[in-house]
């Protein structure tokens, strides 16, 4: 009996110190890299859902050496006035990520009641209506159907906005202002 | 230790439902062999007798097959018996047990070991009885009703002259077995070691003197003797390990459910038989005697016992409570059946289409932050629209604009308040097992 528990308390007394040793280790490093590294783990995620998703009409992929800079491509969705256009975009997520909006910029120049000539998008979602459950799939599909369904209430480009009621002409200025991704 | 006791149990139930019981034993067997190689310190005590079990029930292969399942799922409540044992048992070291042992074989005297025995064999068998006829047949040790049940079954099924060389050689092995089994612990208690001796060589000697009936009666009730006090033996010092044992008479219950009708009347046979083999035993070994004397008295108590039907058919209902760890987690979820209905209802109203698919496949990760949901975070129902996310991100959502996710309503201070939320809490719970059954499959 007497010798049973000695090995018991050899064994466990190792374990104890070693154990206490463990968190404080830990708990250092934590507090800046974790933010860092839970918004890349969700981007990674995401990029992984958006490719094997295939939804059409939408891509996007992060550049080159930088995952929080992505470049995302739209397409005009059929039976609206930008079928058969292209636009590129960026976008530009903060360090806090999921629960603070990224910032999303027409690259090719569009003619859009919603969208002004530098190519800043008004958006409800990424503005105040951001919710940390949306993410780049559900951000590209809200601009591709904003581009059938403007905001005519509150527009930037003012000229759009007032062209839209006219869609025939509407096309026409679509087309002429079309320049495709490069 | 429970996890691998889970992974054995699902394992088990997996090999009953795919193979033939012959399959099943032979798994049963290599398992034994697999742990005797790793050296667990239970596998001395557990193998060997199922060990013995299957050797026996082997022979009893030629049984129709309706027999070879009861004999089955009695070896299978046999086997539980000793994985729930051999649970405490392990988390003790090894040379404490022995200790353990020694001490109490010099401490007690043999008088008062026995009279402990007979204790805890009352409470052993009445816990017991409450389970049903099904068990009340095999009231008098695990192993030995596997002795009792094959034993009528053969009577009743098979011709005279094939049964008397059945029983013959099983018992001669049976009581091998047993023997072995009890050598091999030297260091549980004393009154086992001779007792099985005595009645091994009973058992053999009655089944080799005797081609009647109920000479073979005799010698497997005789047998009955040494197991059942090894049984009570390993019975002590475990309470917990009776649920274990709960849930696979509820199991073998439930499957034999239609074997029902027909083991009632056996039953009553039986107790007469081990009556009558009691007191001849009483004759030849006391210490037999007194080993018996109390499981006759619990069988005849039991053979009373109407109401046990009642506590059976309640048992029979649920196999696994819905809170039992020990539950094999891919058996299916009922409550699953009507989770998903009210939940996309829950979502339609939410009103964005993402979020339904989202949580459709539910979150197996959190969506914000796509780390995996442990059990309290898939537990975690911040918000009546059923979005789901891990308690980080919900805390950080709650330092900055605290609004749900999902529909972007202002999370409430405390979640599980009003009658709503406590519907929700009530809901989120089966949904966190549904959870779980999408993610795996």
């Amino acid at each position: 009996m007497a010798t049973g528990t000695n090995t018991h308390h050899q064994d466990s007394n190792p374990n104890t110190p070693a154990a206490a040793a463990a968190p404080p280790k830990q708990a250092v490093p934590t507090a800046k890299t974790v933010d860092t590294q839970s918004v890349l783990k969700r981007l990674q995620s995401e990029l992984m859902a958006l490719m094997m998703g295939g939804d059409s009409g939408i891509s996007a992929f992060p550049e080159e050496d930088n995952i929080f800079c992505w470049k995302g491509t739209i397409s005009g969705s059929k039976d609206t006035v930008f079928e058969g256009t292209d636009y590129k975009l960026s976008l530009s997520f903060p360090s806090e990520y999921p629960f603070k909006a990224p910032k999303v910029k027409f690259e090719t120049s569009c003619f859009h009641p919603n969208v002004d000539i530098y190519g800043n998008i008004c958006l409800d979602i990424l503005q105040d209506k951001w919710s940390s459950a949306y993410d780049v799939r559900t951000i590209l599909l809200s601009i591709q159907s904003l581009l059938g369904e403007p905001n005519i209430s509150s527009p930037l480009n003012t000229q759009a906005a007032a062209l839209w009621s006219n869609q025939e002409e509407y096309r026409k200025m679509v087309e002429k202002l079309y320049k495709p991704v490069a | 230790m429970s996890e691998t006791k889970g992974k054995i149990v699902q394992r088990r139930v997996f090999m009953y439902h795919i193979f033939s019981s012959f399959a099943a034993h032979a798994y049963l067997f290599e398992e034994w062999k697999r742990k005797k190689r790793k050296g667990w310190s239970e596998a001395e005590q557990l193998p060997l007798s199922t060990f013995s079990l299957y050797i026996y029930h082997f022979l009893s292969l030629s049984v129709s097959p309706v027999n070879q399942l009861r004999v089955f799922h009695i070896l299978q409540r046999a086997d539980a018996a000793m994985v729930s044992d051999s649970i405490p048992n392990a988390s003790i070291a090894s040379s404490n047990l022995r200790d353990f042992a020694k001490k109490k074989r010099a401490n007690r005297s043999a008088k008062l070991k026995q009279c402990k025995l007979d204790a805890r064999r009352e409470q052993w068998l009445s816990h017991v009885k409450n389970k049903g006829d099904y068990k009340g047949e095999a009231n008098g040790g695990v192993i030995a009703s596997i002795g009792a049940s094959v034993h009528l079954e053969n009577r009743t099924r098979q011709p005279i002259g094939e049964l008397e060389i059945k029983t013959r050689s099983e018992e001669g092995i049976f009581g091998d077995g047993s023997s072995l089994h009890h050598y091999s612990d030297s260091d549980s208690v004393q009154s086992n070691s001779p007792t099985s001796l005595t009645s091994s060589v009973l058992g053999s000697n009655d089944s080799g003197a005797n081609f009647t009936g109920s000479s073979s009666s005799r010698s497997s009730s005789s047998a009955n003797g040494s197991c059942s006090g090894n049984m009570s033996e390993e019975d002590e010092g475990d309470a917990g390990g009776d649920d274990c044992l709960d849930d696979w008479e509820a199991v073998a219950d439930a499957l034999a459910a239609t074997d029902d009708k027909q083991k009632d009347s056996p039953s009553s046979e039986n107790h007469e038989h081990s009556t009558e083999s009691g007191s001849q035993v009483d004759a030849s070994d006391q210490m037999i005697s007194e080993i018996n004397i109390p499981r006759i008295h619990t069988a005849s108590a039991n053979s009373e016992s109407g109401r046990t039907d009642n506590r059976r058919a309640l048992i029979n209902c649920c196999a696994w409570r819905p809170d039992d760890a020990f539950r094999p987690q891919t058996l299916p979820n009922l409550a699953k059946q009507y989770s998903f209905p009210l939940k996309s209802e829950r979502h339609l109203d939410g009103g964005s289409v993402w979020v339904c698919k989202s949580v459709a496949m539910i979150p197996k990760a959190c969506p914000i932050c796509f780390e995996d949901l442990d059990y309290t975070d898939s537990s975690f129902c911040p918000c009546a629209c059923g979005f789901r996310l891990c308690l980080f991100c919900h805390k950080r959502i709650l330092e900055e604009d605290a609004r749900c996710p999902g529909c972007r309503k202002k999370y409430e201070v405390e979640p599980i308040d009003g009658e709503a939320t406590l519907d929700g809490g009530s809901i989120t719970y089966r949904l966190a097992r549904s959870c779980s059954m999408v993610a795996r499959s």
